[in-house]
């Protein structure tokens, strides 16, 4: 699978690090890089379902663009937010609705992609995915 | 070889570290003898049951009806319908005994402690059916509310209560419940999907009237549980599910049905995995599941009482009858980041709210991490556990 480059270079900087422990650390910090979504912002349409975690995405067009905004209380679902957010950082949505889950797995952070209650990212992507093409179509 | 030993799994590594398997509430781990009888079945002995006079027919039934022959030996049942699994067999109940004995203006007790598969069955038949649905309390000591029970009993037909709590592992005191329910006229059905893992129970001194339990959480197969039945509530009984092997006779007019267990248990059913819980019901008795259990619960109350020590908020209160379960929070790391911190070294533990949304609700909470313990874990895993738990604390709280 490729990437954009800027997610091209994390998923690669992720597979040099054999110890999942070290990968969830780095992962951890990826928190930091999300365009934070205010708690006050928080509602039923911002929410991620299905998710064991509080966890919330808005996605915003700026002139085409995507600027998507998220925040979680799981450092593991906010960091892969960061991920995502460095991912699409600039991207239109044509682009953006090419970028494969896949990334989680490959990264070694996620043991599966299959939707279910203890998939937060799968739920998360999906949510976000969802959005960029009604975007599309609006 | 010993206990452990058994268990191929355990051999596994998991991110490079050996496998520490707490998850047992969950399900529990499989001995080489249930993959073995299983294995055989299907490369030696694969047929139907009930239907053919044929070698291997006869061999299937004579494995899948061994299961039944087992389950009534071990737990002192005189009635016992084989379903899907704890959740089959309590819907079964809502659909077979609730639909033709319960009516408008009837009441269930339930209660906060219930696993949703004790309670949702019960909300579609009360929207069905008119009938009320009464919840006893769970109380700051993580026991139910017994002043609140006594008080729900007036007037009810049914008492729906869990036998040991996934989520706190706190055993009910099921002997007062029974007794008081069946003063109060109400019948009484116990989910001991939880329980009979931890301990042998005579059903018919227990005196419920339905008991309902899954192989799984037992070291059987998946697929496969058992509904034990007091013979004359068996009787009030209607069929659920039709189709063959539950009938007697078919016409185009009209149908009779079988008069025993198999009226509940229309089409083909579990074979191999019946066999494989017959495997699993036999090895448990190659040892003393009570000695096991005070060795597991003395294991929990270490663990619970370490954590404390760390700052964990705990959730449970590991008496002698519990289950060895130990829920917990720490005020700062998100249980979904501790069970994938837990991961990476190999522990396999639960997050969330292990289907046990009102119990939750009333603890103030939106989820635990869980650790459970079964008959293969060591007081090695828990200290390591417990080592492991500290080092996160320090780095990541």
């Amino acid at each position: 699978m490729t990437y954009p480059e800027a997610l091209q270079e994390l998923v690669e900087e992720f597979q040099a690090v054999d110890d999942k422990r070290e990968r969830l650390e780095m992962l951890f910090e990826l928190a930091d890089e999300v365009i934070e979504l205010p708690a006050s912002h928080w509602d039923e349409q911002t929410r991620v379902r299905g998710c064991q975690s509080e966890a919330h995405v808005s996605v915003v067009m700026e002139d085409g663009r995507i600027q998507f905004l998220s925040a979680a209380d799981a450092r593991m679902v906010q960091g892969l937010m960061g991920i995502l957010t460095i991912a699409l950082d600039g991207l239109t949505p044509a682009q953006a609705v090419l970028i494969s889950p896949a990334f989680a797995e490959e990264m070694g952070l996620l043991n599966t992609l299959t939707p279910s209650r203890s998939n937060g990212f799968r739920n998360m992507y999906d949510k976000v995915m969802n959005e960029i093409r009604q975007s599309m179509e609006g | 070889m010993g206990l452990r030993d058994q268990f191929p799994i355990l051999q596994r590594k998991v991110n490079g570290y050996p496998l520490v398997y707490l998850d047992n509430a969950a399900t529990t781990q499989k001995p080489q003898v249930v993959l073995d009888a299983m294995n055989d079945y299907y490369s030696q002995s694969n047929a139907n049951v009930h239907r053919a006079v044929h070698t291997l027919a006869g061999e299937a039934t004579e494995g899948y009806e061994s299961c039944r022959a087992k389950l009534k030996q071990r737990f002192n049942a005189s009635k016992v319908i084989i379903t899907s699994g704890t959740t089959e067999a309590i819907n079964l109940v809502a659909h077979a005994w609730g639909r033709a004995n319960l009516n408008k203006g009837d009441a269930i007790v339930l209660t906060e402690m219930e696993h949703h598969s004790d309670i949702v069955p019960w909300q579609m038949l009360a929207e069905e059916r008119g009938v009320e649905l009464r919840y006893v309390p769970v109380t700051q000591h993580f026991t139910l509310d017994m002043d609140a029970f006594e008080h729900a009993l007036d007037g009810a037909a049914l008492v729906c209560v869990v036998h040991t709590s996934n989520v706190l592992g706190v055993r009910n005191p099921l002997e007062d419940i029974i007794r008081l329910s069946h003063q109060a006229g109400a019948k009484v059905l116990v989910d001991a999907a939880q329980g009979v893992p931890h301990a042998t129970i005579d059903f018919e001194a227990f005196g419920a009237d339905f008991m309902a339990f899954s192989a799984h959480k037992m070291c059987g197969p998946t697929g496969i549980g058992a509904l034990l039945v007091e013979p004359s509530t068996f009787e009030t009984m209607q069929p659920f599910m039709g189709g063959g092997d539950m009938i007697e006779t078919v016409t185009t007019e009209g149908s009779t049905y079988q008069t025993n267990e198999h009226k509940f248990e229309a089409g083909t059913p579990r074979i191999a995995e019946a066999i494989g819980w017959t495997a699993a019901l036999e090895w448990m008795e190659s040892f003393d599941l009570d000695a096991e259990h005070d060795r597991l619960i003395s294991i929990a109350s270490w663990v619970a009482q370490c954590l404390r020590d760390v700052g964990m908020e705990v959730y449970g209160r590991h008496e002698a009858d519990d289950a060895a379960v130990v829920s917990f929070l720490h005020p700062t790391i998100n249980s979904e980041d501790m069970a994938h911190l837990l991961d990476a070294r190999g522990f396999a533990v639960r997050t969330g709210h292990h289907c046990a949304q009102p119990l939750l609700t009333r603890l103030g909470i939106s989820g635990t991490v869980r650790a459970s313990f079964y008959v293969y874990n060591t007081r090695e895993e828990a200290e390591g556990f417990v080592a492991e738990i500290r080092e996160i604390v320090e780095k990541f709280a």
